[in-house]
């Protein structure tokens, strides 16, 4: 018999690392959300106090959540099929061919993937200047009028999204691409012989062949979007007035900004909770399964 | 990817090498270094400022400059663990609530004897200094002082036919509906959508206080409401841009926002973004119908509570509030001493804009020491105020939801 | 897919492609542009795609001034560092896809759902660990918390349960110890798995923002992204250097990407994930 000290040792580094870095932060938020942490009460314990579900009650008593929770699900109902589609279209179109002009093209569909989003803040915030700003500057030169990009309560969650989708689809291009390469070309062949047209090869061959991968995109990219962050934090910090913050910047602000680290912790249970919630739906709709 | 093969071993130790100096803290040698937070701009003039300190006492001192953006997470994490700087910036709209969390060592004048300078008589009045918990015990010591004044495009007006800055704000109302005529894209003033100071300048104008005799926040005052009407009524006049991401630097460089409101910050931004304008603006006192008093604000530097170098923070705090320090700092830096006998000196100097900013100091307030000004009341004010001119609520639900919300606030 | 009878189309879908690869990449354009922009033009209104005089002065001054040759050589330093993670996250990917133990199913779900916790809301706790073991101030202090990612993890076990278990029973079977198999079998079979792998932990660590300004106490040990973020002065903006701290963040990223371009793809290729 092997002796079952190895699968251990083997996975204890790093599932030690993520315990301590990523369940144990949510087991801390879970205990200080019943109670009044703040930051007298980070510098000195006796000055915490247990609250019970006071902090939750809040929680959902304050229109500064659900406004965060509502703009979320905007985000991620328009953004993740966006980023998808977006991804899948490009791909698509990429493995057309493997001239190095094509390849050459992937590393510009990768650029916005790997720019830090402090320079990404920097460039967007620029085009998207209300009265300084190239995109604007561009409408005036085909006589429209300028468009608050950041300060329009609607627009403004449109801006966003576009520069969290920009930025999205370039790690999933090549997560595509790679699964179509993996199709055997045998199948396309077969159907190019049978008389079938490019869409219809897509379509009945390709995209079924690509379910894991499709299924495996939009998992995580429902799961980033759920916690998107940095484009709204960068951009507008949530305004104007709370019309484009996501539910991790509300919480946040609040654990920081406000320094009520009890009710922040309220708030990162309630968004756990719903992103596993989200998770679990979506692999029952699909059988997921990992080892075919 | 042959390459992968042999290379374990040489990767590996690179890696353990640098992981090892990774651990080791770098702490200096045997001498004693302090650790002094400052914030963001003014760091890298700060080591010089401090050279002469080091040369004298031989305790070296090392700057880390935080980004404004971040300075309460920092801070957060400092109060968490317990272990901080040894010297840090407090801008006064944070300093109560950092005084709260009782991180900072107390300054009692048992812990200052022996430093002269940091008695209370030596700076500007007005200025925080006993901000601690209730109790009033002084945790903090003034550092720079800032004010706010009246900015012009005096090249832009006198186009207009203005050739004095107006002085009462019903006159910078006129003139900016004047200067906002000159076409489209065109304005005549610009109100900064996040500074909360602007909305209490207003009321001090109109001869009010936002503080009542029971030294608690009371919204509710005819002077309040002057300049709420004065502050919404700029807007309805088209007067001031609406946008959110307006730069205020860029507007006045190129004229699209002519007259503002701010401090000598400003005009170090407007020197360094635009040279060529030189002699095209000016500044003057800040407008007012009553008084014309400006807001009193500035950092204060404080000692971290678990600090290992006390005397050593102390003697620095000293030596940072010596006036000869705190007008090379001016010189340096261009923020306005905290110490009368500097700000005596700067009074005197020809440069006319430090005449203005010093006239300014002799009637300026600061904000209202409430528990938490940024991330509470003055968020409620300015929320209230950008829903009415921005989204169109209400202003009488609008205003009575901010007094609900700050009525009562302890303010000493 | 060598179809000659549409080369057309193949042009078609080309020029496409090209259109779009410029729009999207058009940000990225106008942050190079910006950098050798002097600042009056920077400032300057309507906003001009090309410099007129372009300069590297803010290059020059970023590494003078503003210290950003140490932010490189720390984030460098932190990069190297996760790659340790890499090994650690395929020893686990391993544990998972070629062992049956107890607890396997739960904890592989643990591993998931790390994946879906909100990072920025947990960096007191993490902060408070770290502190714990003295490791806040320190280089190693700034990469633990990104070290191991359970997306990674994931990926690895996908790959590694498409090794032929045969292999591997033939080596325990010679008599190889446990760490020999890994060591020797199966991590070299891992290479474009770990290709994709030291890639997204480059982007990843090289790009970290929130997390290195925050653990560090010392400006010694602030990244470039810190650094970049501390050019964002709060009145007084210069827009040309700050594109020039964001240029020098995204060139080397991209250096990497395209020469290990193919082992990316090749890598999620065979990775499974079909």
């Amino acid at each position: 018999m092997k002796p079952p000290i190895a699968p251990y040792a083997f996975i204890a580094p790093a599932l030690l690392l993520l315990l301590a870095f990523g369940v144990l932060p949510v087991v801390v938020a879970l205990l200080v959300s019943v109670t009044d942490l703040d930051l007298a009460g980070l510098a000195d314990w006796a000055n915490v106090g247990f609250v019970g579900l006071e902090n939750y009650r809040e929680l959902l008593a304050d229109h500064g959540f659900w406004q965060a929770l509502a703009n979320t699900g905007i985000y991620a109902v328009f953004g993740v099929p966006a980023v998808v589609v977006a991804s899948l279209a490009v791909a698509l179109l990429l493995n057309r061919s493997e001239n190095r002009f094509f390849r050459a093209l992937r590393a510009f569909y990768f650029v916005p993937a790997v720019t830090a989003i402090v320079a990404v803040s920097l460039v967007w915030g620029y085009l998207y200047n209300t009265r300084f700003g190239l995109l604007n500057h561009l409408l005036s030169l085909v006589g429209l009028p300028p468009a608050q990009w950041l300060g329009d309560s609607v627009l403004v969650k449109f801006s966003v999204a576009l520069v969290a989708v920009w930025r999205g689809t370039g790690l999933n291009i090549i997560i595509f691409l790679a699964a179509l390469k993996g199709i055997p070309r045998e199948y396309l062949e077969a159907a190019a012989l049978d008389g079938a047209s490019e869409l219809r090869k897509i379509t009945s061959i390709v995209l079924p062949l690509l379910r894991f991968a499709i299924l495996f995109v939009t998992v995580t990219t429902v799961i980033a979007w759920l916690q998107l962050f940095d484009e709204p934090y960068v951009l507008t910090k949530g305004g104007p007035l709370g019309r484009s913050t996501s539910i991790s910047l509300f919480l946040y602000q609040e654990g920081f900004a406000a320094g009520r680290f009890g009710y922040a912790g309220a708030g990162t249970l309630v968004l756990f909770l719903v992103i596993a919630g989200a998770t679990l739906v979506q692999m029952r709709a699909r059988r997921f399964d990992a080892d075919h | 990817m042959r390459r992968l093969r042999p290379a374990p071993v040489a990767p590996i130790l690179a890696v353990s090498l640098i992981m090892l100096a990774a651990c080791s803290e770098s702490g200096g040698g045997a001498d004693r270094e302090l650790t002094v937070w400052i914030m963001g701009d003014s760091s890298a003039h700060f080591q010089e400022l401090v050279r002469p300190f080091t040369d004298r006492t031989g305790i070296g001192v090392d700057t880390v400059a935080i980004p404004w953006d971040s300075a309460d997470q920092k801070l957060t994490t400092a109060v968490a663990s317990g272990r901080g700087p040894d010297v840090l910036q407090i801008g006064l709209s944070k300093a109560r609530v950092i005084a709260g969390s009782g991180a900072l060592l107390e300054l009692d004048e048992e812990t200052l004897k022996g430093h002269a300078n940091l008695t209370a008589r030596n700076f500007l009045g007005g200025l925080p200094a006993a901000d601690g918990k209730a109790g009033g015990k002084a945790v903090s010591v003034p550092w720079v002082s800032d004010t706010r004044v009246l900015f012009y495009r005096t090249d832009v007006l006198a186009a207009k036919g203005i050739t004095r800055p107006p002085e009462t704000w019903d006159q910078v109302r006129a003139d900016a509906r004047l200067l906002a005529s000159r076409g489209a894209g065109a304005f005549g003033y610009f109100i900064p959508q996040w500074d909360s100071a602007l909305p209490v300048i207003m009321t001090w104008a109109m001869g009010g206080h936002i503080v009542n005799a029971d030294g608690e926040i009371a919204f509710d005052t005819p002077a309040f409401r002057k300049a709420v009407d004065l502050y919404t009524g700029m807007y309805a006049d088209r007067s001031v841009p609406a946008d959110t991401d307006f730069d205020q630097v860029q507007g006045f460089v190129s004229g699209v926002t002519p007259m503002l409101v701010s401090g000598p910050y400003l005009a170090g931004a407007i020197a360094s973004a635009a040279p060529e304008l030189a002699g095209k603006w000016a500044i003057a006192l800040t407008p007012g119908d009553v008084t014309r008093t400006s807001l009193l604000a500035g950092s204060n530097l404080g000692v971290w509570g678990t600090t290992d170098d006390r005397d050593g923070a102390l003697r620095l705090l000293d030596y940072l509030a010596d006036p000869r320090t705190q007008l090379t700092w001016y010189r340096l830096d261009g923020q306005l001493p905290a110490a009368r006998s500097a700000l005596g000196e700067v009074r005197r100097s020809p440069d006319p804009a430090a005449k203005v900013y010093s006239k300014q100091l002799d009637d300026a307030r600061p904000l209202p020491q409430v528990p938490n000004w940024d991330g509470e009341t003055g968020k409620a004010l300015l929320d209230t105020l950008n829903a009415i001119v921005l989204t169109g609520a209400n202003r009488d639900t609008a205003l009575r939801g901010l007094y609900a919300a700050t009525d009562g606030t302890p303010a000493r | 897919m060598r179809i000659t009878d549409s080369r057309g189309t193949t042009a078609v879908i080309g020029a496409v492609l090209g259109v779009g690869a410029l729009i999207t990449a058009f940000p990225f354009v106008w942050m190079v542009s910006g950098s050798v922009k002097p600042r009056s033009e920077s400032v300057g209104h309507p906003p001009r795609i090309l410099p007129r005089e372009p300069t590297p002065q803010y290059f020059t001054q970023l590494f003078e001034e503003m210290d950003f040759g140490r932010y490189l050589v720390n984030t460098v330093a932190v990069v190297l560092i996760s790659m340790t993670g890499v090994v650690l996250m395929a020893m686990a990917g391993y544990g998972f896809a070629k062992f049956r133990f107890r607890g396997r199913g739960p904890l592989f779900f643990l591993v998931l759902a790390t994946m879906m916790v909100p990072v920025q809301v947990t960096m007191i706790p993490t902060y408070l660990l770290l502190d714990g073991v003295r490791l806040t101030d320190t280089l190693a202090g700034v990469a633990l918390p990104g070290l191991v990612s359970g997306f990674s993890v994931f990926l690895f076990r996908q790959f590694i349960s498409t090794v032929p278990t045969e292999t591997i029973e033939a080596a325990r079977i010679d008599g190889a110890g446990e760490v020999r198999v890994f060591w020797h079998i199966v991590l070299p079979l891992c290479r474009p798995i770990m290709a994709v792998q030291i890639i997204l932990t480059f982007i990843g660590s090289w790009n970290s923002f929130l997390w290195p300004l925050i653990i560090a106490t010392d400006q010694r040990y602030y990244t470039l992204s810190v650094g970049v973020s501390l050019l964002n002065r709060q009145i007084a903006t210069n827009p040309s250097l700050q594109m020039a701290g964001a240029t020098l963040m995204v060139v080397p990223v991209l250096i990497v990407f395209v020469v290990f371009q193919r082992s990316i793809v090749r890598g999620f290729t065979l990775s499974g994930l079909k």
